[in-house]
């Protein structure tokens, strides 16, 4: 017994540091294996590193299982666990289960399907089977010119597996890796000057890191370039890793991959996928046999061997920061991971993050610029303000607005109704008592949902029936307040009845095949208003939409939030970009009660450049990011004074090592209450990044020691880069 | 608490019959009385306006039908909202006046 060694363990639990188990031989780092933690079967992943010498060494359990059914994990992958672990202050152990596909995070083995082809072993080949086996005989006919899938030599014999199986046994046959089939690059539209010169200046870059702002308005090809640029790197040999908004992760997009790259595999990962499916595509990544990654936030851990490009598509999208657990910036990592893997990193937008353009500014990032639609006949969208403080409204729509909408509906165009709110609307109130549907356990409003007749919360996710009269005073006469796609839908339908109305949104598309269903009617011309959310802002080409109708764009200006302004000019830079993408002009039409407001003037002029170069301004001057740097403390309870007394203590204690790091609050988080608990806040800013991470460094011991005294009800998080407050 | 009002009044405006969110039917209509009282020991004209409102299922069959008609309402009075003081009369039993 005196052979064993000790290993140090990762596990999926909220603790720092590692656990030390007994090894029956030496182990590399990554191999991942089963240990008894606290009575429990957990999986644990080897990691380098030093018992304590305090432990006592009778007291070390071995290792229960060690899964060796693929590869230890790439010390790539356990590079960047550390970095995220030490930069987002999260438990290394939780960071790394964070990031492995759910197969990999339980006790077991993975299973895989072995899907590498069959071939004959000399001694196979030297023994051809007599005549009279004629399956055998076929068989092994087949496998003369060379490795063949399973699914090839079942059509030749069905007793193909049987027999391969024996062969396999007797030594005859054996697995062979399926020879990588030639690149083959499809033909794609020809690209213009702009496109051609971010090509070449990219692809220069191939093999050191450099990050590239591809900054190209909607409908300017980027995905074109991408493209291009993607077959430059698998034509050296080199694998792809493309991050994508959750929403624009379409099977519109992943189709014009296949279709570019028609041998190529791509692994696709997104959270729709089978645990299953997730491990294969996550496995053929690591080992090298997908070309492309085409992924959400969630696959900037993959490991990718032979890693030689990352794009990241939409780059200023919110989704790709995780908002709870481990939570990181996909796209930070993804240049973090460029810059490890010395490769060239493209983030595109046409709204790129303030983020990404104050570093442009600081020269680390270098900016290309599409400023032409791709589509020779296509133009920029014309954008007007309605100003609807003197107007009257039908129903939430302008005269203005209607006229357009009949005169896109007399030329049988397309026309979208934009409005980012779902439901029927967002509140009922009682006109009589002033009582209106909040939500009981958030400080929300219920929105109500017509069709189903529930009061919902967008938040929590409580759901109620209508109520019949009102709760506070009786009445029966309570009313909707305010607009939503519901109420919208029928009201269009009432003033235009002729017309084909579409709504799309998160409740009309929950089914699996709405979207096909979606682009069939778009594409085969039965729609003629299409109504929706931010869903019909990101990603999705409709083609030919002449009219854009923007409703209550003007909540955005009000939140509290110094990052709503920039949301807002987003989605409405990508809502009017879907104008006009084939050969109609589009117009886009915003109803607004601040018709002077210079975002609106930065959105008509179509000028981003402009609207950052002022908000960043606005930033520096109000000490934001990314003027300087954030990190946010949030804690919740049962009751608020929990979670404040958390908080002031913590920040007691901690003030005569803060230095220059600056603490604000306690204050109520913007939600103050969710879910039934009480959120307060504490935000860390300090003008030099690294004086805040030694901060949180210090502050973190300090935290745990807190969070234990403080009891159950109380929970806390830090959330570093914070994107929502 | 008394909270009564009868009336004898033509309708002079019918709304379209709605829903409230929980699919009770409203049906609001505009009502306008005309004869004569006597006041202080002489006959005198009076003529009035009252906005009105029908809530419930009964609603539903005088939907479409009473514009233009004289009918005798009783109900109650109340606000027409927190904001505006103005009286609705809430119509709980109708008839028509055989002319």
């Amino acid at each position: 017994m005196d052979t064993f060694e000790t290993v140090e363990v990762l596990l999926d639990v909220p603790l720092h540091g590692t656990f030390t188990y007994l090894a029956p031989h030496a182990l590399p780092a990554g191999t991942r294996v089963q240990v008894d933690f606290r009575g429990r079967k957990q999986c644990g992943v080897l990691v380098d590193g030093v018992a304590n010498p305090a432990l006592d060494p009778a007291k070390i359990k071995p290792l229960a299982a060690i899964f060796d059914e693929l590869p230890p994990l790439p010390a790539a992958l356990l590079r960047l666990i550390d970095f995220v672990s030490a930069y987002y202050h999260y438990p290394k152990g939780a960071a790394l289960f964070t990031a492995l596909p759910t197969a990999l995070r339980v006790a077991q083995a993975a299973r895989l399907a072995d899907r590498r082809a069959w071939a004959l072993s000399a001694a196979g080949l030297a023994d051809q089977p007599p005549a009279r086996q004629r399956a055998r005989l076929a068989l092994w006919q087949a496998l003369q010119d060379g490795p063949q899938t399973i699914h090839d030599l079942r059509a030749v014999s069905a007793q193909a597996p049987k027999v391969l199986g024996q062969w396999l046994e007797e030594g005859k046959a054996e697995r062979a890796e399926p020879p990588s089939p030639e690149l083959e690059v499809a033909d794609g539209p020809p690209l213009n000057a702009e496109q051609q010169a971010a090509l070449a200046a990219i692809s220069d870059s191939f093999g050191r890191f450099q990050p590239w702002l591809l900054q190209g308005v909607t409908g300017s090809g980027k995905t074109e370039v991408y493209l291009h640029l993607i077959a430059c790197a698998l034509a050296a040999g080199r694998q792809v890793l493309v991050l994508v908004p959750e929403i624009s992760l379409t099977p519109q997009l992943l189709q014009r991959f296949a279709d570019r790259f028609p041998v190529t595999p791509i692994a696709a990962l997104h959270s729709s996928l089978a645990d299953g499916e997730r491990l294969q595509g996550w496995v053929d990544a690591w080992q090298g046999r997908a070309g492309i990654v085409i992924g959400t936030r969630l696959s900037v851990f993959v490991p990718l061997p032979r890693l030689g490009l990352i794009v990241v598509d939409e780059e200023h999208d919110g989704s790709l920061k995780q908002q709870d657990g481990l939570r990181y910036h996909a796209r930070d990592l993804a240049v973090w991971r460029a810059h490890d893997a010395a490769v060239p990193i493209v983030l595109g937008s046409a709204t790129p993050s303030l983020e990404t353009v104050a570093n442009v500014e600081a020269g680390r990032y270098r900016r290309l610029l599409l400023t032409t639609r791709a589509h020779a006949a296509a133009s920029l969208p014309q954008v007007r303000l309605v100003d609807t403080r003197l107007l009257r409204l039908n129903e939430g729509l302008s005269e203005p607005v209607l006229a357009a909408l009949a005169k896109r509906l007399q030329k049988r165009e397309m026309s979208l109704v934009f409005i980012n709110r779902r439901g029927y609307s967002p509140v009922i109130a009682c006109p009589q008592c002033g009582w209106t549907s909040g939500c009981k356990r958030c400080s929300s409003k219920l929105v109500l949902h017509l069709l189903q007749r529930v009061l919902r919360c967008h938040h929590c996710g409580w759901e109620e029936g209508v109520p019949r009269v009102c709760p506070d005073c009786g009445n029966v006469d309570i009313q909707p307040l305010g607009e939503g796609t519901q109420r919208l839908e029928s009201a269009i339908q009432r003033l235009f009845p002729e017309a084909r109305v579409l709504r799309i949104d998160r409740d009309s598309t929950r089914n699996k095949d709405a979207w096909d269903e979606v682009y069939r009617k778009v594409h085969a011309g039965e729609v003629d208003i299409l109504i929706g959310t931010q869903m019909l802002a990101k990603g999705h080409d409709f083609g030919a939409l002449s009219l854009v109708v923007v409703l209550g764009a003007d909540g955005g200006l009000y939140s509290a939030d110094f990052r709503a302004g920039e949301r807002l000019f987003s989605l409405l830079m990508q809502v009017a970009g879907r104008a006009g993408r084939a050969e109609h002009r589009g117009e886009v039409l915003v109803q607004t009660q601040w018709p002077e407001h210079p975002l609106y003037l930065s959105l008509v002029a179509q000028d981003f450049d402009g609207f950052a170069t002022r908000e960043l301004a606005a930033r520096r001057e109000a000490h934001f990011p990314p003027a300087i740097f954030q990190a946010l403390l949030r804690a919740d309870a049962h009751e608020a004074h929990e979670a404040e007394a958390f908080l002031g203590q913590f920040k007691a204690e901690a003030a005569p090592w803060l230095g220059e790091v600056a603490l604000f609050g306690p204050a109520p988080a913007t939600m103050a209450r969710l879910a039934g608990r009480e959120r307060m806040q504490l935000v860390f800013e300090c003008a030099d990044r690294r004086a805040l991470h030694r901060c949180l460094n210090q502050a973190l011991p300090l935290l745990e020691r807190l969070g234990r005294k403080a009891g159950r009800s109380l929970r806390w998080s830090l959330d570093v880069d914070p994107t929502e407050m | 608490m008394q909270n009564r009002l009868v009336l004898t009044a033509t309708v002079e405006r019918e709304d379209v019959l709605r829903y409230t969110p929980a699919g009770v039917p409203v049906l609001e209509m505009w009502l306008r009385h005309q004869s004569r009282q006597t006041e202080a020991g002489a006959e005198r004209d009076v003529i009035c306006e009252i906005q009105s409102v029908m809530v419930g299922e009964a609603c539903r069959a005088w939907a479409g039908r009473v514009a233009g008609q004289e009918l005798t309402v009783s109900g109650f009075l109340c606000q027409r909202s927190l904001r505006n003081p103005r009286l609705v009369l809430h119509i709980e039993s109708a008839e028509f006046v055989k002319g």
